[in-house]
């Protein structure tokens, strides 16, 4: 077996990790922007409540909170799929790190254009969605890069749950021939792989979206 | 001149706290008309200006809009927002916008106009400012005179029945000041009704005959800038006007 044989092997664990990270990704973008959000327009009572979430979340460990999810709650009559476990476990937490990371994009917003939105007649949500929103996005960007890159490097936590990602694979074939140090060098090289795609895939946007003078600090 | 003032503001006060920034303010504002106000720093004249639109809520005393005491509970203050022109003196222009959409903004989300509509009429506006040229820049791109221009644009775009501002030229070299100058008086042949804060003589010597001075929280007096340099009776006033005796 060539080690190009065993990168074919990995291969098809690939499209698990990679979607494994997305859903978690897509599903902690979307939930931190909903707490960053909320926090913005709630009120007072809200934010406590936002925060203590982020605060939990922030502080439980992706594996415990994974097991919790798919071994403890079908106790409860619950059953989650592997992908929604995850979702639910790695997804959530990341979630929580990015609200943080929005709140600090947020706290950058010029206060003088926040007021002259104000002056102007916008409602709180207008400011939020017109003003806030857009910028804290380009602010949050390398604290994203960064949230991302994490779920990637927890996404293995996926194979715990059933789902035959490229490090379960690697692990049948160390089982089967006992090359391990090819093996996870291997998939060392293919995470690193899907690492510098997601790279070319955000530093495309930035570009896209690209606006003169507000590169984040 | 209508016989009653645009604005009519009667012994307003405004506290923060124990602190009493504005301790009975009369001003009277006409349709047409500009006015300058002048003060040392901290006086209250931002906060004059803010409680207009109720970005600061005043503590008590009556400010008349159109007639409409705008302190009453009840009072759409959005609306009384839209029909009031801010402009500032760090220009505030949305840093992620275009010129064009910093003036269509709220024509599209607060007027309802469609994308189409909003953008014809704020290119009208930046033409009017000779801006239209820059209509695709963003704010980091342009100097601060032109974001003044952008900045005044977007306030004239909402057709408001009077433009503020508050020290538009604190942020800008005395040529680009001159500037703002020149166009504030173009603006007021035109009609626009202004209200003017500031701490830049020139200005106000250029825009108005007479200037309101703020101090302490009342309006000590009101006349040209000549007089109040010179036969003013009280010297702090001398001082702030004059070149010659101690500067405030
Ligand atoms: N939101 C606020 N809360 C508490 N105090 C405030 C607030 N806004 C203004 N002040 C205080 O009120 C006083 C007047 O402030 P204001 O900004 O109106 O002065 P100003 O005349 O515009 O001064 P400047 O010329 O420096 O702009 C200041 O002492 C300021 O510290
Ligand atoms: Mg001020």
């Amino acid at each position: 077996m060539s080690f190009l044989d065993i990168l074919r092997q990995l291969a098809h664990g690939v499209g698990y990790t990679l979607l494994v990270t997305l859903a978690c990704s897509v599903t902690g973008l979307l939930s931190g922007l909903l707490i960053a959000g909320g926090r913005q327009l709630g009120g007072a009572a809200s934010t406590l409540l936002l925060d203590v979430y982020t605060y939990v979340f922030r502080g439980v460990p992706v594996l415990v909170l994974l097991f919790v999810v798919y071994f403890g709650l079908p106790g409860l009559g619950l059953t989650a799929a592997p992908l929604l476990a995850m979702m639910l476990s790695l997804g959530l937490i990341a979630g929580a790190y990015l609200a943080e990371v929005f709140r600090g994009a947020l706290a950058s917003v010029d206060a003088g254009e926040i007021l002259a939105a104000r002056a102007s007649g916008m409602t709180r949500g207008q400011i939020f969605r017109f003003i806030e929103l857009p910028q804290m996005l380009r602010f949050a960007v390398p604290g994203m890069v960064n949230e991302f890159t994490t779920v990637l490097k927890y996404s293995p936590f996926a194979y715990t749950v059933g789902l035959p990602e490229v490090t379960k694979e690697a692990m049948s074939l160390v089982a089967t021939t006992h090359r391990g140090i090819e093996i996870y060098l291997a998939v060392g090289l293919v995470y690193f792989a899907i690492f510098r795609l997601l790279m070319v895939f955000i530093r495309w946007l930035e570009r896209r979206y690209e606006i003169p003078g507000m590169r984040p600090a | 001149m209508n016989a009653s003032p645009l604005i009519e503001i009667r012994q307003l006060v405004t506290r923060f706290g124990e602190h009493t920034v504005l301790n009975g303010v009369d001003l009277d504002l006409y349709a047409g008309e500009i006015k300058v106000v002048m003060g040392p720093s901290g006086c209250g004249k931002s906060t004059l200006l803010r409680c207009l639109n109720r970005l600061v809520e005043p503590s008590s005393g009556l400010i008349r809009f159109r007639g409409q005491d705008i302190t009453a509970p009840g009072t759409d203050v959005r609306a009384l927002r839209q029909s009031i022109g801010f402009v500032f003196q760090q220009f505030a222009l949305y840093r992620h916008l275009t010129v064009l959409d910093n003036v269509s903004l709220g024509l599209r989300k607060l007027r309802g106009l469609r994308r189409a509509e909003a953008e014809q009429k704020a290119l009208q506006e930046l033409d009017r400012l000779e801006m239209a040229g820059h209509r695709d820049k963003y704010p980091a791109q342009l100097s601060g005179g032109q974001k003044q221009r952008v900045a005044i644009a977007r306030a004239l775009a909402m057709d408001p029945a009077v433009v503020v501002f508050d020290e538009p030229t604190s942020a800008l070299d005395p040529v680009m000041s001159r500037e703002v100058a020149a166009l504030i008086n173009r603006l007021h042949d035109e009609g626009v009704t202004m209200l003017c804060v500031t701490h830049d003589l020139v200005l106000a010597q250029n825009i108005a005959d007479e200037v309101i001075f703020l101090d302490q929280g009342r309006v000590l007096a009101q006349d040209s800038i000549a007089r109040l340099a010179k036969d003013h009776a009280d010297p702090r006033v001398r001082a702030f006007f004059g070149r010659d005796g101690d500067k405030a």
